[in-house]
């Protein structure tokens, strides 16, 4: 990809970015500790972004000459991912090499992300407008958030009870148990095949030692 | 390599004549007229180079100051900083441990710079020099990295300025040279050309009432050394690990050399 391209890329996020952090201040500060470099490695589509704090907000690089302190690598769509999940990198499909105390310091930034959007809205719409409208978005929001889970719920009752497709959650512990059960038992039957196979063994070459 | 663009030599082996855009005049005339040329743009030099590349000369100078690999406390010397965007830039890199001396051949540019600098808040750690980038007057292994930012095809004997440039680089210093150059695909190149010869001075005409400065603009770019030879002068000038990389399919290029 031309640098110029990349370039553009990585300005226009940067820019996007510290605007949005200028409605956190607490975050922006805090980004003034994090000078080390931090590397996001997407492997498809082929993309590197580095990134580290400054007292000026966050800083993005398409290009950068000195070692990065953290590397994450993965899919752009597994690395996105993490901003949803940024706890864990368990089964994401990420990598990490380098500092973890780097990218925990990132983690907890993200955590404690607090942007005032409201004040944003009203900078653009007006004193009186921005925040109406700022709390019909937050309603909207909570809203939809509690149907998602009432629906959730629902779904969760009646898909098993109903239309019996597919097992509760109940029956899926009690399965799940036997399971672990078994696994247990066909360990066991196996150390002990294994123990006697070898007591025969070690019988049969006694004997033989016996009849030379 | 004794100079860039000898056309005919001396007794003594030094070329007399040097390209001026497409015009053959004496070495000694071309600082002059390239200095007329940027006295009759530099008020002007900001809103014309966004106009001709649309923008993209910030991305062009983004990617150079991430290639700088600039950080708090080094000294940075900028040639040809014309109106400081790089100046700008490295100074908030340097902090206030390190210092960015922004500078240029042409007082009207160097103005131009100063004053937009001094606007923008920057006064702890730029200062201004009017120097010629042939004969640097700084001490050796002086500065972290130096930048020339479309200027060295405006140098009567670039070889001269490269070793110059070398001199006042502290080893393991980089030089960072922003430049137009060859583009890497048939069809850009003559689209570019149309751009260049038709568009870029009626543009220049329109804007400053100037269409010769900018003629001459285009003309410069063609007469400059392409990629793998500016690079080869780097190397011959006693630069090491001298690498480029194309910017818009190589209308525009950036070479870095380091001082072993």
């Amino acid at each position: 990809m031309d640098p110029s391209v990349k370039t553009f890329i990585t300005g226009s996020l940067e820019s996007l970015v510290n605007t949005a952090l200028s409605y956190d201040p607490a975050s922006r500060q805090e980004l003034a500790n994090l000078t080390d470099i931090l590397a996001i490695e997407s492997n498809s589509p082929d993309f590197t972004l580095y990134c580290h704090g400054s007292e000026d907000g966050i800083r993005l690089m398409c290009h950068c000459e000195v070692p990065a302190t953290t590397q994450l690598s993965g899919s752009a769509l597994a690395l996105l991912s993490l901003l949803k999940q940024p706890s864990s990198l368990a089964n994401s499909g990420v990598e990490l090499s380098g500092s973890v105390g780097l990218l925990q310091q990132w983690q907890a930034l993200l955590h404690n992300l607090d942007i005032d959007w409201e004040d944003a809205i009203s900078g653009i719409i007006g004193d009186i407008t921005g925040p109406m409208l700022a709390s019909k978005l937050r309603k909207g929001a909570e809203w939809a958030q509690n149907q998602k889970e009432v629906q959730l719920r629902l779904l969760q009752e009646y898909l098993p009870e109903e239309l019996k497709i597919i097992p509760s959650k109940t029956e899926l512990a009690l399965f799940s148990q036997d399971i672990s059960q078994l696994v247990l038992d066909t360990d066991r039957l196996d150390a002990k095949f294994k123990y006697l196979g070898e007591a025969l063994n070690k019988k049969e070459q006694v004997e033989k030692g016996r009849a030379e | 390599m004794k100079s860039s663009n000898p056309s005919t030599a001396s007794p003594q082996n030094k070329p007399s004549t040097t390209h001026f855009g497409f015009e053959e005049v004496p070495v000694d005339e071309k600082a002059e007229r390239v200095a007329s040329v940027f006295h009759s743009v530099a008020s002007k030099y900001d809103l014309m180079n966004d106009l001709m590349s649309g923008g993209i000369h910030r991305l062009w100078k983004r990617f150079t100051i991430e290639v700088s690999a600039v950080r708090p406390g080094h000294k940075v010397l900028d040639i040809a900083g014309g109106t400081g965007d790089l100046a700008y830039k490295f100074s908030k890199l340097v902090g206030d441990d390190g210092y960015v001396i922004l500078s240029d051949i042409n007082s009207s540019m160097l103005n131009v710079g100063r004053d937009r600098l001094i606007d923008r808040g920057v006064n702890n750690n730029v200062q201004y020099a009017q120097l010629d980038a042939q004969y640097l007057p700084f001490a050796d292994d002086t500065f972290d990295c130096v930048t020339i930012a479309f200027g060295l095809r405006n140098v009567t004997d670039k070889d001269l300025a490269l070793r110059s440039i070398l001199r006042v680089l502290k080893p393991g210093g980089r030089l960072l040279v922003l430049e137009f150059s060859k583009p890497q695909n048939s069809l850009l190149e003559k689209a570019y050309d149309q751009y260049s010869f038709r568009l870029l001075p009626l543009m220049g005409k329109l804007i400053t009432k100037d269409a010769d400065s900018y003629r001459y603009l285009a003309e410069s770019i063609r007469m400059h050394p392409d990629q793998d030879t500016l690079k080869a002068m780097m190397n011959e000038a006693g630069f090491a690990n001298t690498e480029y990389y194309n910017m818009t399919g190589g209308v525009v290029a950036l070479h870095k050399g380091i001082k072993p």
